[in-house]
């Protein structure tokens, strides 16, 4: 395995809290920090003037005993630990919070919040979960109505000119993203799937033009890196939210290698650069919200979210996909039936993992893991 | 199978043999006359509905043999097993009767449940009697429009909701089948079995589907499931999360409009207005109807209460609203009610505190109420499945209809409780606590379901602000091995007595 380079320790650094350094900065220079939890949220949209968006993430959190309390503990523990966070006030820098009614959990999480805590600024965008001509006209709406809330609220500049500056930003963000990505189709990658994952968690954690030169110094030193050989097969990680690199750290410490990632928080299909060409801003954001996430709440999606994982087995030469779950997540729980027996029908192995959303049973998981990789005759 | 499973097996349905017993006497007429105190008139009602309810299973199965049959027949019983658990109806009325229901109530009961009898063996004759025809609808997909273009419709979880009512235990293996095939374990069981009958072939498959994203992710992710099993064309309705605007109307109504466009194409259905409005119409009577019932049902004591509200509505409404049957049911139910009503007549023998039931029935103890009536005078008076205050649906024009009919399913039980903000679920629980001038609120806490779980510590601080007795009564929709009718009925007794500072009924008599 590669060894970590210097900037790496920056990339860790930046994950220890759920509001980084950057972040920090940033609120000093009077900039506006604004919440999300899903990627169906176009990240470009906060980016213009002011603002700028932070991925909610928990790391290090311990138990969720104030959360449970009023969400239950039956309910997705990615959400508790948001709910447990912002009760202990670990999110005090937040301005403004932005929801998608992706699942009910997420709605309840939005209910709590607003009566726990009374945010000024909570928003829910209502993103639709079939996509034809209708909704997208709804969803350009949608964001229309968002960027004239945000306006109002910050008194930032919202203009089609700012917002496609901010789209501008955005691509040249995902396009470097991207390309770090593309480098795991090598036979030998340069990055692994935890250094990868850590990359990505940090930048969508931090304001991106802050954390913009870190990347292109971490491309630079990976042009110069020695390829990854030692590993006994090339996985897929598919799935929900997914946010602790360890949790792939420990799937790679039993020889596989994680290069490629269709999660909330990974880079398939989620990286795509925005079309900044059109006219309207909006319809450019709706279309690119559509199209680069594949959530089981899109109803009408299942065929594509299967073709890409088979795609993305076929072009980063994966041999076995793993599929993580969160716990009481109905949509992936359910969606992951249909999804394991078609893809064993393509003789794709798959490794089904039940998992809480902070990390636990590290033993069962290696152990599983392990299984899974000799399953695979490798 | 080995022979020392057979053995086993054998064994262990032996040693059942003295509750089975018990269980088929109780729930038959030697049950019906030994549980009660006598009453000649009640139990020549009883007898009518009973002969009733058989006269109509029996012509069902003489016109299934001659439409399909005896070997067609014979093969529908065979991939539908379920359908003997639906002979089971006699001991649902019979059950649900109990507990000192006497008079107009015990009548309202038994009425129920034969119109529900009929209403099934309705469903039974389009699910298998014109498969060409046959289009699949989700639950919360009220199949008004299929009829209106002359289909045979089917509620693919429609079993999953009745066949719990009938026996206790008819969900079980359906749970068991979806979870050993790999759907998550803690998802809704309605889904699970839903999905369990789909695997094991008890359902029918139909020509085409319709589901919908309402009203939750299990249910609405299960459809991608279903439809790769059933491979046959789906549409998906897609109500928005807010939805008390006419932006969302607007929405819904171009998303009915696809479906039906789309049902035009791939089926042999077309749509007729006429019926539509027809349908409409009978939908406005109803809701008029029942709005008249839960005036009276305001009164204390309640004219009628309990199955006669929830049951009734949870079929009619669901899934024959607007049917000449529905309306006329719901025109004896309100002569009943305004009979009692008259005479100053209380429907439970002894009325002491009205409640609200909050989120879907106790479907696999479905008489916890008749104990809770006769313990200690809980008498339920209304349920968040029931409850609806939205407008008439305006028959005016096609759009108005459609409009008007896509408000009511997004501002449906349910539908409505599980969209938009928390107020759509919290204000509707205290205007029926004010409307209904209810003395505590019960929450079906059932554990599959998500969206109601996380509401609970809001709703325990709002009911402690303003002094209302709520119980959070923990169970699971259709499974009881999760949580067993006697923990339910403790639940129920610790609450009563710490909370409530209740008394038995029977103590209080030897007090």
């Amino acid at each position: 395995m590669a060894t970590t380079g210097k900037t790496m320790k920056v990339f860790e650094e930046l994950l220890e809290n759920p509001q980084n350094r950057l972040v920090e900065e940033a609120v000093q220079n009077g900039r506006i920090p604004i919440a999300y939890s899903c990627s169906y949220v176009p990240e470009a949209l906060l980016m213009a003037d002011k603002l700028f968006p932070v991925r909610l993430h928990t790391p290090g959190i311990a138990g969720t005993e104030i959360a449970d309390n009023y969400l239950s503990s039956l309910v997705c523990s990615y959400t508790r630990s948001l709910l447990e966070f912002t009760m202990d006030e670990r999110f005090d820098q937040i301005r403004g919070w932005i929801f998608v009614p992706a699942c009910i959990h997420m709605q309840r999480l939005y209910d709590n919040l607003t009566y726990l805590k009374h945010p000024t600024f909570n928003h829910i965008l209502d993103v639709p979960r079939k996509v034809n001509n209708d909704t997208l006209i709804w969803m350009v709406e949608e964001l229309k109505m968002l960027a004239d809330k945000l306006a109002d609220h910050f008194s930032v500049d919202m203009s089609d000119a700012s917002l496609k500056k901010a789209m501008q930003d955005w691509n040249i963000f995902a396009g470097v993203i991207q390309s770090i990505g593309e480098l795991r189709k090598k036979p030998h990658p340069p990055v692994t799937g935890t250094e990868f994952h850590q990359i990505v968690m940090a930048a969508l954690a931090s304001p991106k033009d802050l954390i913009l030169p870190y990347i292109f110094d971490l491309k630079k030193e990976l042009g110069e890196r020695e390829g990854i050989s030692k590993y006994r097969a090339r996985l897929m990680v598919v799935g929900g939210h997914l946010h602790d690199p360890e949790f792939i750290r420990i799937i790679e410490s039993q020889g596989g290698l994680v290069v490629a990632d269709r999660f909330c928080t990974g880079t398939i299909p989620g990286f795509k650069s925005i079309d900044v060409n059109g006219g309207n801003p909006y319809k450019a954001l709706a279309e690119y919200t559509f199209s680069k996430t594949l959530c089981p709440r899109m109803m009408e999606e299942f065929d594509r979210r299967l073709s890409t994982i088979i795609d993305t087995v076929k072009e980063y030469k994966v041999d076995g996909v793993v599929l993580e779950i969160i716990k009481f997540c109905d949509l992936w729980g359910v969606d992951a039936m249909p999804l394991v027996t078609a893809l064993r029908e393509k003789g794709i192995p798959v490794l089904k993992l039940e998992r809480e959303y902070r990390l636990g049973s590290e033993g069962q998981l290696r152990t599983r893991v392990q299984a899974f990789i000799e399953s695979m005759g490798k | 199978m080995k022979i020392n499973t057979v053995i086993d097996n054998t064994r262990a349905k032996m040693m059942d043999l003295p509750y089975l017993t018990k269980r088929f006497l109780r729930d038959s007429w030697v049950g019906y006359l030994f549980t009660r105190a006598p009453n000649p008139r009640d139990t020549l009602v009883f007898a009518k509905y009973w002969i009733m309810n058989w006269a109509a299973i029996i012509y069902w199965i003489a016109e299934a043999i001659v439409k399909l049959g005896p070997i067609g027949f014979a093969r529908a019983l065979y991939h539908n097993p379920w359908i003997l658990i639906l002979l089971r109806v006699n001991g649902v009325a019979n059950r649900l009767s109990r507990g000192g229901r006497t008079g107009v109530y015990h009548d309202s009961i038994c009425l129920v449940v034969h119109t529900i009898c009929l209403g099934v063996i309705d469903q039974l004759r389009q699910m298998l009697f014109d498969p060409e025809r046959l289009v699949i609808f989700e639950d919360l997909v009220p199949y008004d429009i299929g009829r209106a273009m002359g289909l045979q419709c089917y509620l693919l979880e429609l079993m999953g909701i009745v066949l719990p009512i009938m026996y206790t235990e008819a969900s079980l293996q359906y749970i068991d089948e979806a979870e050993n095939s790999g759907m998550n374990p803690d998802a809704c069981s309605l889904p699970k079995a839903t999905v369990g009958m789909v695997l094991k072939g008890h359902m029918p498959k139909g020509v085409a589907m319709v589901s919908s994203n309402m009203p939750c992710d299990a249910g609405a992710a299960s459809y991608a499931f279903i439809q790769r099993a059933y491979n046959i064309p789906t549409y998906r309705v897609d109500a928005p999360y807010n939805f008390y605007n006419e932006r969302a109307e607007k929405l819904f109504a171009k998303d009915v409009m696809g479906m039906i466009a789309w049902l035009e194409e791939h089926t042999p259905g077309r749509m007729d207005w006429d019926k539509m409005r027809e349908i409409c119409e009978g939908r406005n009577r109803m809701v008029e109807l029942e709005n008249e019932l839960f005036d009276m049902i305001r009164v204390r004591p309640a004219p009628v209460a309990c199955e006669a509200v929830w049951l009734s509505h949870i079929w009619h409404f669901n899934v024959t609203a607007g049917y000449p049957r529905s309306v006329k049911l719901y025109e004896k139910l309100i002569k009943m009610a305004r009979g009692n009503l008259e005479h100053k007549i209380s429907a439970a023998k002894k009325e002491k505190y009205r409640a609200v039931l909050w989120n879907p029935p106790f479907l696999h103890f479905s008489d916890i109420f008749n104990w809770a009536e006769s313990t200690y005078g809980v008498v339920l008076i209304n349920d968040s499945m029931t409850y609806n205050h939205h407008g008439p649906i305006d028959t005016s024009s096609r759009e108005t209809m459609i409009r008007d009919w896509g408000r009511t399913i997004m501002q449906g039980p349910m539908v409505r409780h599980t969209r938009g903000p928390a107020e759509n679920y919290l204000d509707d629980i205290f205007r029926m606590v004010e409307q209904f001038d209810l003395d505590m609120v019960w929450v079906a806490n059932h554990v599959g379901c998500k969206g109601g779980q996380a509401m609970n510590g809001i709703l325990r601080e709002q009911c402690r602000a303003k002094g209302v007795p709520l119980l959070i009564l923990d169970y699971d929709l259709s499974d009881p091995r999760i949580v067993s009718h006697d923990n339910m009925m403790r639940q129920v007794e610790f609450f009563m007595e710490n909370v409530m500072k209740a008394k038995r009924l029977d103590q209080q008599g030897a007090a």
